[in-house]
């Protein structure tokens, strides 16, 4: 809203009016273009049938019948124009419109009307008729096509089955094929469209329904090889005459198309009546068995070959060729010499060929590893011979078991073919090494110590030895045992017998040691004793007067004697440098 | 099938036996027991561990080059099977085998070979030093020859009465 303030109530109100009269008008139109816009696009998106292949158009009359779907289309469109209509008239009438609620009002009117056109609109036929169309084949009517027709049952899809990758339904009933099924073949590095038709009867044209109507619309425009499909034997369930009639009836339908007729079940061309008829219109009968697969190509390639050869034959006649002709140009090699140069064939295919050509049917392939498996017991009881296919020098050094491991050496790490001579080389080596070792160990031999100083050797080791053991052993015990001086000799070990073993074992003669060491009591003149007796008597007294003594650890003559233990001139006195834990 | 190296001590693996380490470089340390492994695991060089043949190759412990060594070498292609090679081979590895304890013997012996003289002039100068130890000095001077003197019993004297002698 604008800043100026206005002087009058209505002012104010046409203020308000020409903003919301924009907005309105503004929905009617949003509205009447959505409508417009989706109208527009069914209308253009539906085909015109007047401007599609004449083939098309007649199906499509066919099934849907051209005057409901021309009704149909035109109903939409004059919904449209309505609407169009409505919408124009009320963004107009809105201009001159006073109030606001009458604008309102208005735009409710108009929306109104519009709904209602729309709501008259039934688009449910439009709806079947596009998901219809969309399941259509889609059949390209310029192009090369084989179309298959017949009576019902005849084997045209087992047919159309067997040369396109079509999976057409086969039944024992007839009108299995309801619609027209495409599918396509190769032939010479070119496309072909394989049509599969529904069966026609034989009735007057006006007598037929939809399905058979299909397959005389395919007929009557695509520009195509038919191949009549006949079925002698009468497994289809009608009779040879019946299908004659039939050819008859539709014989003007085969114009300027190359025309086949197929013998179902291995007819002979003799045999049948129509071999008369043969000659009128140039046809060409083949035989062929959808079940045994026999002369099943054999058809197609005719079929296609007179197909080509049709079409080809109407664009040389054209006007347009000329143009594209000299554009045009093949290249043939020119001969340099007369020599012939067939095609290369290499000498195992041809011994291949004359192997199949000798044993056609009853070849086996060659034995597997797995049928013997399966002989021998299966999986788990048969193991496979891996040494079976080795190649070696000798047949029976297959089975050989190789030892990997010989005295904690890989084997393999010493195989070798000439090893011989080395190991000759080696124990030569070997030999003249040995011989310089002996010589060396002949000098060594100088020095050795005699048997006898062997012997001394010996014993003074054993000696050292127990020395040794004797010292550990007062070593250790030292803490725990009393330490006695050795004159009182407590083990009694220091006697004079002792003493002469080990002096005569020394080799010297111990009786002159023994002697002076035992005879303590001897009597020397001028000590004053009688005999040695007295004088035994004598050590003894002295002896036993102290031995009392020693054994209380009494103190004896030679023992020390503190005569003052606290003397006064040591305890007395002024303190001097010194320490006080002792005085 | 494979008898490996141990990386540490250079002893044999047989299969079913070791741990096998492969590091980021794709390098394969293998190792015969725990042990190994676990001085590897230390960082521990093996050429400074006393016991294995790294070190007493390196310090002259044991032989190092031989001509015996040369027959033993891994090939990486395979040899198709000749049944008199194989034969010839097992035989030569076996008198392969005696020619290097052989030569390993004769090398430990030359090793040993200076304490052996030095064992004998010990041995000598012990006998000289300490004969006196089983046989006395004026026993030697007797006899020079170094005959152990036989062990004699000296029997108790009889009771001498020794009267003072006049």
């Amino acid at each position: 809203m604008e800043g100026k303030k206005p002087h009058n109530i209505s002012g104010l109100f046409d203020e308000a009016k020409k903003l919301k009269d924009g907005f309105l008008s503004f929905q009617i139109i949003h509205v009447l273009r959505n409508f417009h816009d989706k109208l527009s696009t069914i209308i253009d998106d539906f085909p015109r049938l007047n401007d599609i292949h004449p083939f098309y158009g007649d199906l499509l009359h066919v099934l849907y019948n051209k005057d409901h779907y021309k009704l149909a289309l035109g109903q939409i469109n004059t919904a449209r124009n309505l609407i169009g209509k409505i919408a124009k008239d009320y963004v107009r009438l809105l201009k001159y419109v006073d109030s606001l609620y009458r604008c309102k009002s208005l735009k409710v009117a108009a929306l109104g009307r519009m709904c209602t056109v729309i709501k008259r609109v039934t688009l449910a036929y439009l709806e079947q008729i596009r998901q219809h169309m969309a399941r259509l084949p889609s059949i390209d009517p310029n192009t090369r096509t084989l179309l298959i027709c017949g009576y019902p049952n005849v084997g045209k899809s087992s047919f159309m089955n067997k040369i396109t990758r079509a999976d057409v339904d086969v039944q024992p009933y007839a009108f299995t094929t309801k619609s027209l099924f495409v599918g396509h073949t190769d032939y010479k590095y070119l496309r072909y469209q394989v049509i599969d038709t529904p069966g026609i009867l034989d009735r007057p044209f006006e007598d037929r329904n939809i399905i058979e109507m299909c397959s005389i619309t395919a007929l009557a425009h695509l520009r195509a090889a038919v191949l009549f499909f006949l079925d002698i034997s009468g497994s289809c369930g009608y009779s040879i005459a019946q299908q004659a009639a039939l050819f008859d009836s539709i014989k003007s339908l085969f114009m300027n198309k190359p025309l086949i007729i197929e013998m179902k079940l291995e007819a002979m061309k003799t045999l049948v009546g129509h071999g008369g008829e043969a000659t009128d219109v140039s046809n060409v009968l083949l035989t062929m068995s959808t079940l045994t697969e026999e002369g099943v190509i054999a058809v197609k390639n005719a079929a296609c070959e007179r197909l080509l050869d049709q079409r080809v034959e109407q664009k040389m006649k054209s006007k347009k060729l000329n143009d594209c002709l000299n554009r045009f140009h093949v290249a043939m090699p020119k001969p340099r010499d007369q020599k012939e140069r067939p095609a290369f064939i290499p000498q195992s295919v041809l011994e291949a060929r004359a192997r199949e050509a000798e044993d056609d049917a009853g070849k086996e392939s060659r034995k597997l590893e797995r049928d013997l498996e399966n002989e021998n017991g299966g999986a788990g009881v048969y193991s496979a011979s891996l040494k079976k296919r080795y190649i070696l020098a000798h047949d029976e050094w297959k089975e050989d078991i190789l030892p990997e491991f010989l005295d904690g050496h890989n084997v393999a790490d010493f195989l070798d073919p000439d090893i011989l001579m080395r190991l000759e080389e080696l124990e030569r080596e070997e030999g003249v090494l040995q011989g310089l070792e002996e010589d060396d160990d002949f000098e060594m031999d100088g020095a050795e110590l005699t048997p006898e100083e062997q012997a001394a050797l010996t014993e003074i080791r054993k000696k050292k030895s127990l020395l040794i053991q004797q010292h550990r052993i007062k070593k250790s015990t030292a803490e725990s045992r009393p330490t006695v001086p050795r004159k009182f000799d407590k083990d009694k070990r220091f006697t004079s017998e002792r003493m002469g073993r080990q002096l005569s074992s020394l080799g010297l003669d111990p009786s002159m040691a023994v002697d002076r060491a035992r005879s303590k009591s001897r009597v020397v003149p001028g000590e004053g004793f009688k005999d040695s007796a007295q004088k035994k008597k004598a050590i003894k007294i002295a002896k036993s007067s102290s031995k009392n003594r020693n054994k209380e650890a009494r103190r004896g003559e030679a023992d020390r004697v503190i005569p003052t233990l606290k003397p006064k001139h040591l305890f007395s006195g002024k303190r001097s440098t010194g320490k006080t834990d002792r005085r | 099938m494979r008898l490996e190296k141990c990386w540490f001590c250079s002893s044999t693996v047989y299969p079913g036996h070791g741990i096998q380490f492969v590091r980021n470089d794709a390098k394969i340390f293998r190792f015969c027991r725990s042990k190994c492994h676990k001085n590897f695991k230390m960082k521990r060089n093996p050429r400074k561990v006393k016991w294995t043949k790294a070190y007493r190759r390196l310090h002259g412990k044991d032989m190092t080059q031989d001509s015996t060594f040369e027959f033993e070498r891994k090939r990486n292609r395979p040899e198709r099977y000749d049944r008199n090679v194989t034969e010839n081979t097992l035989a030569a590895i076996k008198k392969i085998d005696k020619v290097r304890v052989d030569r390993e013997a004769r090398h430990h012996a030359k090793r040993m070979k200076p304490k052996k003289a030095q064992l004998q002039r010990e041995a000598a100068r012990e006998l000289e030093q300490n004969i006196s130890m089983v046989k006395a000095p004026g026993a030697l001077q007797q006899d020079p020859s170094l005959t152990l003197p036989i062990k004699v019993k000296v029997s108790k004297p009889e009771k001498v009465d020794n009267r003072m002698e006049e």
